[in-house]
């Protein structure tokens, strides 16, 4: 006989270790469907373009051509960075849009799931971790180009950038946070994903991606603040440098975003029900 | 071989022991004011997440219980049909069962794999093939790739899309995409299946492939819960039966009493069900489309009002109508469906007026249309008749959706599937038959 499944109207807080388990259950029950969901994601996405997998090179190449000529004609100023500005500007490019696609994915996603969630049980996760493996996939087309332009500029990699994989795991997760959060609150409401993307704008002149980390004033501070500044940081010092100038900093928002995306992941699964009720009603 | 036995016996036991559905006291409340509905969705959140008590078992301002204290069991084997007019929660209900959506109060258990067939072909990609469309559907109903492997070329031969099944799913027909969403989810193998109106897809021959199939699933002892707009369909698969309205269970218990209650409350208020017989009440004529039926039942050989329907006796069955003005071209059909029974699929026999060119002049007032059969073919058992009253093959002035009558016999038509009127002689050879 197959173990039981209750559905009652209590908290699932108040049966935390039956809550724990099913989380268990579901991860594990999650994975294959989340292959399946990203293999087919990819396939679509791809299918039905001319330019097929070119997509992914195009926007962060357009984006680096206009900020090198914007800084060769001297429109802005930046100060100096530890490599050539192009392959700067294209790497970071690289690592944010990875964040904001991490940040932006689970929201876009379970809204895009809505008709397969109002009529089929199955582990909510797996929307989640699909959108997470195309995030991962896109990375890594984008990789390729960014191999290619640190090799045209000669960029000197440090023996650290095998450690570059790990932190760019936490910058994912740390984007996957902020995703995963809203979620449940944006199938509800529309204006979640417009102020996401908005903000995600905002977001990224407080980041320092088109310019080196500034040290003074107000902006220095509200840039300091920014829990993506060290961890994007850290990935292109490990990658390029070697050299660490805010390890402390790196693990302290590691950390808070491990705790925060357990917790916010307890809240997207004690959500989804209602939001799932409240949708199709 | 001993262990074996013991095992069945106990499976055998079970009905009786442990529902493997089993809904107790559940209510759901919904909200039509979008706005305010999409804020009861936030503070139910919050309320949950911090612990706190929802009061989910009292109405706020604008709600309304959707399903109220609906109680019912399900065992193996069983099947059960769920029936009620739009919005009376029939699909709320198989979303609470099957864990979409949490109760208000009350509690629903779960013994066994559930399979929703509410939504044929979730996460159906119209620019993907047949065959990546199988793969991704499956996986979200929730098999392993190593079980959708094995079954990929029966779901395929169901679906009957060998030669498409490499093309996007966007040049599908709406049938062949239709099919191919049923035979995904009729094959996960599960133990309780919610069918939520999806067999009205496909041609009427897939349409029996399905039943059939379903026939073979309950055999084997799925439990299913099925919703239905056709009392047909009910009567044909289920033995007990479910009747919601306005979020209560008004009958629950034999299909046959609960269709009759689903029905007379449904069209045929005042109707007068006797055996063989059914008589409806007179209609005002704001209320008529011009002719109604005020009777349905049959006469012997004699003429006289009969109840007992005898295979291979002479019968007539007899409309009797009531109209408010003279119409040209009157004429009914009549589709005849067998109850119960392994083969109870599809219609056994369909009479059409038009076809006949039987065409009536009726007359203000009330007349009786006959259909005089010189033997009854239709074998001993329990049908369901569909009768039409038309006029002219296009304009339906009445109907009847279920008119269930039963035939006996008083001689021996064992192995028979219907009654061949026949006579016997002998004649003898002048002119041997072998030598012209």
């Amino acid at each position: 006989m197959p173990p039981e499944i209750v559905h009652t109207p209590d908290s699932l807080l108040r049966r935390p270790r039956f809550l724990f388990w099913t989380m268990w259950q579901d991860l594990l029950a999650a994975r294959e469907l989340a292959w399946r969901l990203m293999v087919r994601d990819i396939s679509a996405q791809y299918r039905q373009a001319l330019l097929g997998i070119a997509w992914a090179f195009i926007p962060p190449i357009a984006t680096a051509i206009g900020f090198t000529l914007a800084k060769d004609a001297n429109v802005f100023t930046v100060g100096e960075t530890a490599i050539p500005y192009p392959a700067y500007v294209m790497f970071n490019m690289t690592l944010w849009q990875t964040f904001a696609d991490a940040a932006t994915g689970p929201v876009q996603a379970v809204m895009q799931a809505k008709p397969m969630l109002a009529r089929v049980n199955f582990p909510r996760e797996a929307i989640v971790l699909a959108k997470l493996g195309e995030v991962g996939f896109n990375f890594l087309i984008k990789l390729i180009l960014i191999i290619g332009l640190f090799l045209y500029f000669r960029v000197p990699l440090s023996w650290t950038v095998i450690l570059a994989p790990v932190a760019l795991i936490h910058l994912i997760l740390l984007g996957t946070l902020v995703g995963v959060l809203l979620a449940p609150i944006g199938v509800l409401y529309q204006d979640v994903f417009k102020g996401l993307n908005m903000i995600m704008g905002f977001w990224l002149f407080l980041t320092p991606v088109i310019y080196p980390v500034p040290t003074q004033g107000v902006f220095g501070a509200l840039v300091a603040w920014n829990p993506v500044t060290p961890l994007l940081v850290t990935i292109r010092e490990l990658a390029t440098t070697g050299v660490l100038t805010n390890a402390v900093g790196f693990w302290v928002v590691s950390l808070c975003t491990f705790v925060g995306l357990l917790l916010t992941w307890i809240g997207f699964r004690i959500a989804m029900p209602y939001v799932v009720e409240r949708v199709t009603s | 071989m001993l262990l074996n036995t013991q095992q069945q016996s106990m499976t055998a036991d079970l009905p009786e022991s442990q529902p493997v559905l089993s809904v107790e006291g559940v209510s759901k409340k919904f909200c039509r004011d979008l706005k305010r509905s999409l804020f009861y969705g936030v503070q139910d959140i919050a309320a949950d997440l911090t612990g706190g008590r929802r009061h989910s078992d009292r109405l706020r301002s604008r709600e309304f219980w959707a399903l109220q204290a609906v109680s019912f069991q399900l065992h193996r084997g069983q099947a059960v049909g769920l029936v009620g007019s739009n919005g009376a929660g029939k699909s709320t209900l198989l979303r609470i069962i099957s864990g979409l959506i949490k109760p208000d109060t009350g509690k629903v258990r779960i013994r066994g794999r559930l399979a929703p067939l509410i939504a044929l072909g979730a996460g159906f990609n119209p620019i993907l093939t047949g065959r990546e469309n199988i793969f991704a559907n499956m996986s979200i109903l929730g098999l392993s790739t190593r079980q959708i492997k094995q079954c990929f070329q029966e779901v395929v031969e169901f679906a009957e899309i060998e030669s498409a099944i490499d093309a996007p799913v966007q040049t599908y027909s709406s049938g062949m995409a239709a099919r191919l969403g049923f035979a995904c989810a009729i094959y996960t193998e599960p133990e309780i299946l919610l069918i939520d109106e999806v067999l009205a897809v496909g041609d009427a021959r897939f349409k029996a492939k399905c039943y059939r199939r379903l026939y073979e699933l309950r055999q084997k002892g799925v439990a299913f819960i099925l919703v239905n707009h056709n009392s047909q369909a009910i009567l044909n698969i289920c033995d007990t039966a479910l009747y919601l309205s306005g979020g209560s269970l008004v009958a629950q218990g034999d299909v046959n009493q609960v269709i009759d209650r689903y029905e007379s409350d449904l069209f045929l208020t005042g109707t007068e069900r006797a055996e063989n017989r059914l008589t409806f009440p007179a209609k005002s004529p704001q209320e008529s489309t011009g002719m109604d039926i005020r009777a349905l039942f049959f006469r012997d050989a004699q003429g006289e009002s009969t109840q007992t329907l005898l295979t291979g006796e002479p019968l007539s069955f007899c409309l009797s109508c009531e109209s408010h003005n003279s119409h040209n071209g009157v004429t009914f059909d009549i589709r005849i469906v067998k109850i119960g029974g392994e083969d109870s699929v599809g219609n056994i026999l369909t009479i059409r007026g038009q076809n006949d060119n039987a065409f009536f002049q009726v007359t203000p007032g009330l007349s009786e249309l006959r259909l005089n059969f010189p033997y009854l073919g239709l074998a001993p058992g329990n049908y369901s008749a569909q009768v039409r009253l038309r006029k002219d093959s296009i304009y339906t002035f009445d109907m009847v959706e279920s008119f269930r009558f039963t035939v006996l016999a008083d001689r021996d038509v064992n192995k028979c599937q219907f009654y061949q009127p026949r006579s016997w002689s002998l004649v003898t050879e002048t002119q041997p038959m072998l030598e012209s």
